[in-house]
């Protein structure tokens, strides 16, 4: 087994009195799929928050390729390679959907001649080509030169996630991706994030829809109340008596929600 | 041309070099109540220079938007640490102080005002004001350009996204000075007398609500809103005074009724992109 | 004494960033109309007493018109589009004024006769006492208003959450404009004070002043009535100590860098607490 590519070691993490997080530990395997599931409030989103750095650990360690970005900026985790995208879209809406995308290039474009490079002068310059090219390959090329406030929700996650994949990210953060999207497009979300997962990039997802986590995930973590109550198999993780309490009531509406498999 | 035409458009190339010197740091999202702080400046600053050397007015009038650069870099940081409306209180703070200083110096004249001997005429200024248009294009047709909009729409994101949100807003801040600067080196000289009375808060709301008069959202804006607060006074025909009450008017109201500002973004990007022809067929 | 009408101004100030998070630039210049208008009345002969009264009534129509055009369209909008506006009503009211009544300072009438009490090494003249012990009074009146009763317990929770206040069945529709007329009334007073005691009216006085009550109410904490009042006196306290140490022509200087230094350090003031202010370029 190669080096896991995320390592949480008793992460902690408090808000006033109340202990968002609390001793949370766990890997990610390379090149793998992993859930990260758990009743609302348990912490799942101050998990990302505190993998990129919005907020300082309390206590604990982060490490990402074996690299402690513990105390690392949070402008400056985005190169050690974890991108993610947001549970309620955050797209810059003054800017065009390509434009967008070309903000998430931006840390693989550092100083001052990157600062410089005139990507919305003129149609030849490669880093624009290359945004333009990630948007056709994700079938978003119509609107490219739309503002993203005014697209629909559908669209905007997907540029969003076009927007995350430009950083070459080799870790990916998914808040609730499928959050919104009707069977049609949770399907194709499904694939599309198994055609990240074959380029190599390791997928570590939040959701609600039970569904959506057999199908894409190896590995499955659930929280409740900031800490870690379980982790496995989709599998077992279904018949783990913990989980199946922190889900009274949840479990029920979830499989009614979607189709049976 | 008659020389009150020529008196006019002198006045709006002056105008759209204030316009942009605020639009920077708003487009980063910054109000910046100063400017008329680092016009104060640069004109004083370029004054001196052409009045008692030999250095010619083209390169003091640039002297005198680095000399606001400077000062711009250095109260930068803690500034552009504060945030929002503090932010602006504290540019208003420094245009203030700006203000004050230069009435005590009584090397420039003090509450006098200062006589400048070098004259500049309109071909020099709108050579100037066209030179700041096309450096503010390019640079926002640059990777600084999407950056500077994204620290303003949502600093979080930007920050994650791996931009160091201080720099650019630090950045935005000093070169909209330098801008500044120099549209205060164009007025000393194109008015031959510079007095601080002139470089009061006023002068920087006035210049700020034109800008957004026009709109922040695209480069052409600020443009449009020097223009339309110094031609359509001209063609209402009013004194100086009228100017003011029609320009608060027609704010107060397109503030209501358009407050993204006369040219938004949507309508340019269409225009740039069926100019550009860069969608796939 | 100065320090009491700045704190009145204050007071106008803090209302509105307290209660609706807004900084409502206009009310310098509701200040300058309370005191010209009061110049003016006298002027054509209407006796003293009901020319305050109708500049107390013109201030508190104008602060209702203010709100029509700044708060009430643009809740929605930009949160910086009320301040813009705002801005633009002050260049609005002054450049009227101008246009009205021309820009030189005018004089009043002397209405009290100079009775000078000599406390110690202090000369009180009565004006000034009666100016001091008026707006002490008012403004504890306002805080008790605000501490007490219903409609400052619905104010107050405005201020914490106004969609919430909306839901609680706390009449926003009428108590906002009610907020604006309270600071529109105090700006007015202010200035009618101000007019009675320094006998001097301009244009502009709502600049020279209305800053430095800004000043004063940001050095107190803003949205806490008895820091702008605290605020205000130490920036008359500093303005009269800079004349004594560092003479008449630094005081400008001394008391916007006290303001900077403030913003820099210490952003929520002396006494200001967490600071949720929206308004944002």
């Amino acid at each position: 087994m190669t080096a896991p590519i995320l390592q949480l070691e008793n992460v902690g993490k408090h808000f006033g009195g109340l202990n968002v997080v609390e001793g949370v530990s766990f890997s990610v395997r390379r090149g793998c799929c992993t859930g990260l599931i758990g009743p609302n409030g348990a912490g799942k989103t101050t998990i990302f928050n505190l993998i990129t750095g919005l907020f300082l650990v309390d206590t604990g360690r982060i490490f990402l390729d074996q690299v402690d970005i513990t105390r690392v900026p949070s402008r400056h985790r985005i190169r050690h390679g974890v991108a993610r995208n947001f549970q309620n879209i955050r797209l810059m809406p003054h800017l065009s959907a390509l434009e967008n995308v070309l903000v998430g290039q931006h840390c693989r474009n550092v100083g001052i001649l990157g600062v410089l490079q005139p990507v919305n002068l003129f149609s030849g310059n490669h880093w624009r080509e290359e945004a333009r090219a990630a948007l056709t390959d994700a079938g978003l090329a119509h609107y490219e030169s739309a503002a993203v406030g005014r697209l629909p929700y559908g669209i905007q996650k997907r540029v969003e996630l076009v927007r995350a994949l430009m950083a070459r990210p080799s870790l990916l953060l998914l808040d609730e991706p499928a959050a919104g999207l009707n069977p049609a497009e949770t399907d194709a979300l499904c694939d599309h994030l198994e055609a990240i997962r074959g380029q190599g990039v390791t997928l570590l997802v939040v959701e609600h829809d039970m569904n959506f986590i057999d199908a894409l995930c190896e590995e499955v973590i659930v929280l409740n109340f900031g800490r870690k109550i379980a982790e496995g198999t989709p599998d077992i993780i279904r018949e783990d008596p913990f989980v199946r309490e922190a889900y009274f009531g949840v479990e029920a509406q979830t499989v009614v929600r979607y189709h049976a498999s | 041309m008659s020389g009150y035409i020529q008196g006019i458009l002198v006045l709006l190339a002056i105008n759209i070099v204030f316009a942009y010197a605020a639009f920077l740091p708003m487009a980063a999202g910054q109000l910046n109540l100063g400017v008329s702080g680092f016009a104060a400046i640069g004109g004083y600053v370029s004054a001196y220079i052409s009045n008692k050397s030999t250095v010619s007015v083209a390169v003091a009038i640039p002297l005198g938007g680095v000399a606001a650069g400077f000062i711009a870099l250095a109260v930068a940081i803690p500034v552009v640490r504060t945030r929002g409306i503090y932010l602006a209180l504290a540019t208003f703070a420094l245009g203030q102080i700006v203000q004050a200083t230069i009435l005590n110096l009584e090397e420039v004249g003090g509450a006098a005002g200062y006589p400048v001997t070098a004259f500049v005429g309109f071909p020099f200024v709108a050579a100037f004001a066209l030179a700041v248009f096309t450096f503010v294009c390019l640079l926002f047709a640059t990777r600084f350009g999407i950056a500077i909009t994204a620290v303003h729409d949502d600093e979080q994101v930007a920050d994650l996204m791996g931009l160091d949100v201080r720099a650019f807003q630090i950045a935005a801040f000093t070169i909209g000075a330098v801008v500044a600067g120099i549209g205060g080196g164009l007025y000393a000289h194109s008015f031959n007398y510079i007095e601080a009375q002139y470089f009061s808060i006023s002068l920087s709301i006035t210049i700020v609500l034109y800008v957004l008069l026009g709109g922040t959202q695209s480069v052409l804006g600020p443009a449009l809103g020097a223009a339309v607060f110094t031609l359509l006074p001209e063609l209402l025909r009013g004194g100086a005074q009228w100017r003011y009450v029609f320009f608060a008017a027609i704010l107060i109201v397109v503030m209501v009724v358009r407050p993204q500002g006369l040219v938004t973004g949507a309508q340019l990007r269409r225009l740039i992109a069926m100019a550009r022809k860069d969608r796939l067929a | 004494m100065l320090g009491s009408i700045y704190a009145m101004v204050g007071v106008a100030l803090t209302l509105s960033i307290g209660v609706l998070k807004f900084l409502n630039f206009s009310i310098p210049g509701l200040f300058m109309v309370g005191g010209m208008a009061t110049w003016a009345l006298i002027r054509a002969g209407v006796p003293w007493l009901l020319a305050t009264a109708a500049a107390l009534v013109v201030g508190a129509a104008l602060a209702l018109v203010v709100e029509r055009f700044t708060w009430r369209w643009m809740r929605n909008a930009d949160a910086f589009v009320p301040l813009v506006s705002s801005m633009a009503f002050l260049i609005l009211f002054e450049n009227i004024a101008v246009v009205v009544w021309g820009s030189d300072l005018r004089g009043l009438p002397r209405l009290f006769a100079s009775v000078d009490w000599h406390v110690g090494y202090l000369i009180v003249s009565v004006p000034q006492l009666f100016c001091l012990v008026g707006s002490v009074a008012l403004i504890s009146g306002l805080s008790l208003l605000l501490a007490k009763t219903r409609i400052g317990r619905a104010l107050r929770t405005i201020a914490e959450d106004s969609e919430t206040a909306l839901l609680l069945g706390v009449d926003v529709k009428r108590l906002v404009p009610l907020v604006f007329v309270i600071s529109g009334l105090f700006a007015a007073l202010a200035g009618i004070l101000f007019a009675i005691n320094y006998r001097q009216v301009h244009p502009f006085m709502g600049e020279a002043l209305g800053l430095k009550a800004i000043s004063a109410m940001v050095v107190g904490g803003m949205g806490n009535v008895w820091g702008a009042i605290v605020g205000g006196l130490i920036i008359g306290l500093a303005e009269v100590l800079s004349i004594q140490f560092l003479g008449a022509d630094f005081v400008d200087i001394a008391v916007y860098g006290l303001l900077l230094l403030i913003l820099v350090i210490r952003p929520t003031g002396l006494f200001g607490g967490e600071s949720s202010m929206r308004a944002r370029a």
